[in-house]
């Protein structure tokens, strides 16, 4: 019993300091923020009305013009848009590479300059975004007009109708060095014997992938999924030195607007509401991440 | 052996004992200054020169750092939460302090001597002056080549007709992609012709009501400015869709573009500031001022020395050293407009033959407001037809 209640005081001296540290630094801060939330810069309570404020705002959600007519269509929207496209798209991407380039002369090389994506922070990958998708400097509106597509051939981010698929497009360049590294980690412990059983019942490529790669790696997927989630729902550094959420609002995020709210409005409270919806949008990942966790399926 | 030993143990602590004597008398720690200015490249380089003869006055040191406004808007409130500055004076909008003022120092002491060698009044808040101009920018107009004018026939429109009939004869140069290039960055260029575009076809009046919010923008006379001059040309492709302005400088002065709406800081960008040619809209009687504003903090470390330097500034001393490096319009209007170089002269010409100056629209309104205004703005260059959704939005979210 007494050597019970010593393990139990080493183990409390060793999570003390990180539980202290995370209190101060995470959780305190998160409180003030949920309490903020529902009050507004005078110290009175306001019950929702900042979240309702928030989501009634056309930056958020703009009901005029969604579905009937282009962008700008709010951040709700764009913040969906974005996983929409840019979720599938990383993950496919990242695990046709992984295969294709497992085991080929010259696959770690192509596998690294993939990755540099990742090297590269992201607000410099905001900035090479513009400069990419721009008339007078960039490659995709010069290959664009050199296809004979003159309306792809100007500044994507210049126009309501290409500045968020620009920011997307941009960001699958940077974001799928992270699938590929992971899912090919993953490759690496699919046992051979399946593979060598499997040409003996004589599988072609295509049964292989699809009985035995993919789900031998649907842990690994699990994890890029929530992972690119969240980076997704989170996303602001790219938008705000791409576009800063413009033209007319046509690429806004919620990051940004929670932003625009803390630092140009001087509105901590409205900024507060932002957080707070964002941080249930990132529960529900990190919910359903720990979740398949417990169930042993990562 | 032994003496020999001694001997070099003895030199070596004298040449060391020296040296340390030297180093003390050579490093005599300085009093120094810290100042962040919103410039860089050229701009920062005209600004220098005050910088050193304050040095060299007042045997100090000062360090310069650059930061956007919009950079430290975001920084300042928390280190201002944690009673630290990152500079004993710093230069930030206006409407940022007056909202802000329990950061600053009074400033009263400083200026109220001098206030009537000042053109522009300060920045106050709760009686006191929180924040001082430094100086001043001026949007005069659209700036051309004076070489490309001449080399294609090009004059000077004195008519709205005439300035239409120029855009079309600049459209029609080889080589050229479209007649007026538009500035973009955060959005303040295309926010600055669309002032000259107000000023100049609902006067100076119609922009002071709008600061004032005395009238809507879903007003006739607003709306009427934006369908009769500017979203005609918008349609007819006259400006260009919004490149980066400094590449726009670039693009511009390699005759892509013929003409480039600007503050004078251009002047202080390009390769040969006398070929530069500047020219107001037919009509405008006033033209939007602006000034770059400073303040000291109250966190800052070296409050006397800050005031010092900030006093310098502004002293007819300084502000003549200001005038000689050009590119900005000094605030004291006891320094001959003859001491700056040629084609800021130009600009001061421009000046005095308006009947008044305004001040910035989205500066003087701020806030996030001021970054709603550059993205709607940016929406209408590239899709005129949203014209009565901006104007809706922009008056929907004015600052109550």
């Amino acid at each position: 019993m007494k050597s019970r209640l010593k393990q139990w005081r080493i183990g409390l001296s060793f999570v003390l300091p990180a539980v202290a540290l995370m209190a101060v630094f995470i959780v305190y801060p998160a409180v003030k923020t949920l309490i903020l939330s529902f009050f507004d810069a005078q110290g009175n309570w306001v019950g929702l009305k900042n979240f309702i404020t928030f989501l009634s705002h056309f930056d958020t959600l703009d009901l005029s013009r969604f579905p009937s007519k282009g962008p700008p269509w709010g951040s709700l929207i764009n913040n969906s848009i974005w996983i929409i496209i840019h979720l599938p798209t990383t993950v496919i991407l990242g695990i046709v590479f992984a295969v294709l380039l497992n085991n080929i002369k010259g696959g770690a090389f192509i596998k690294s300059v993939i990755f540099l994506g990742m090297v590269i922070p992201m607000v410099v990958g905001g900035v090479i975004i513009r400069f990419l998708f721009d008339e007078n400097s960039g490659i995709i509106p010069l290959v664009m007009r050199f296809l004979g597509n003159e309306a792809l051939g100007r500044s994507w981010t210049a126009y309501p109708q290409t500045a968020l698929m620009a920011l997307i497009l941009g960001s699958i360049l940077l974001w799928t060095g992270f699938s590929l590294t992971m899912h090919a980690a993953g490759l690496s412990t699919i046992p051979k014997e399946l593979y060598e059983a499997a040409d003996v019942d004589g599988a072609g490529i295509l049964r292989k992938l699809f009985s035995i790669t993919i789900p031998m790696l649907a842990p690994v997927t699990s994890v890029v999924i929530a992972m690119t989630l969240l980076y997704e729902i989170k996303i602001f550094d790219i938008v705000y030195t791409a576009t800063l959420g413009g033209p007319g609002g046509s690429s806004m995020v919620l990051s940004l607007q929670m932003y625009f709210y803390a630092f140009r409005k001087l509105d901590a409270n409205m900024a507060s509401a932002v957080a707070t919806v964002l941080t249930l949008f990132t529960l529900a990942v990190g919910i359903w991440l720990v979740r398949r966790n417990m169930k042993g399926e990562i | 052996m032994k003496k020999m030993t001694v001997l070099i143990v003895c030199m070596l602590f004298a040449v060391s004992g020296l040296y340390a004597t030297g180093i003390q008398e050579g490093t005599e720690a300085k009093p120094t200054v810290t100042i962040s200015v919103p410039w860089a490249g050229a701009e920062l380089d005209q600004f220098l020169p005050v910088l050193k003869a304050f040095e060299a006055k007042e045997n100090v040191k000062v360090k310069y750092l650059t930061y956007r406004g919009e950079d430290l808007s975001s920084i300042l409130p928390a280190q201002f939460e944690a009673k630290q500055s990152l500079a004993d004076i710093i230069f930030i909008w206006d409407w940022w302090v007056k909202k802000n003022p329990q950061y600053a120092i009074d400033l009263t002491s400083l200026w109220a001597p001098q206030k009537s060698a000042f053109i522009p009044s300060p920045a106050k808040a709760g009686g006191k002056v929180v924040s001082v101009p430094y100086v001043m920018v001026a949007k005069p107009g659209f700036w051309y080549r004076k070489s490309f004018f001449s080399a294609n026939g090009l004059k000077v429109p004195g008519t709205w007709l005439e300035f239409t009939l120029l855009l079309k004869k600049i459209g029609s140069i080889s080589g050229i992609k479209n007649p007026i290039v538009t500035g973009n960055g955060v959005g303040w260029p295309i926010s600055d012709v669309t002032e000259h575009f107000l000023i100049a076809f609902g006067g100076a009046d119609l922009q002071n009501d709008l600061i004032n919010k005395k009238v809507k923008w879903t007003d006739p006379r607003v709306k009427k400015v934006f369908t009769n001059y500017l979203v005609p040309l918008l349609v007819a492709n006259a400006f260009s869709d919004p490149v980066e302005w400094t590449q726009a400088i670039e693009l511009w002065w390699g005759g892509d573009y013929g003409l480039y709406f600007m503050g004078n800081w251009i002047t202080g960008m390009v390769k040969d500031a006398s070929d530069l040619g500047v020219f107001s809209l037919p009509g405008a009687k006033a033209l939007v001022t602006g000034q770059d504003w400073a303040f000291i903090p109250k966190y800052s470390d070296n409050v006397d020395l800050a005031k010092k330097l900030l006093s310098f500034m502004l002293s007819k001393e300084g502000q003549t050293i200001r005038a000689k490096s050009g590119g900005k319009l000094v605030i004291r209007n006891d320094v001959s407009s003859s001491l700056y170089p040629k084609a800021d002269q130009a600009v001061a010409a421009v000046v005095a033959k308006m009947e008044t100056t305004v001040t910035d629209l989205d500066d003087s309104i701020g806030g996030d407001w001021q970054r709603l205004f550059w993205d709607q703005l940016k929406l209408l260059w590239v899709s005129p037809t949203s014209l009565d959704d901006v104007l809706r939005k922009l008056q929907s979210e004015l600052p109550k």
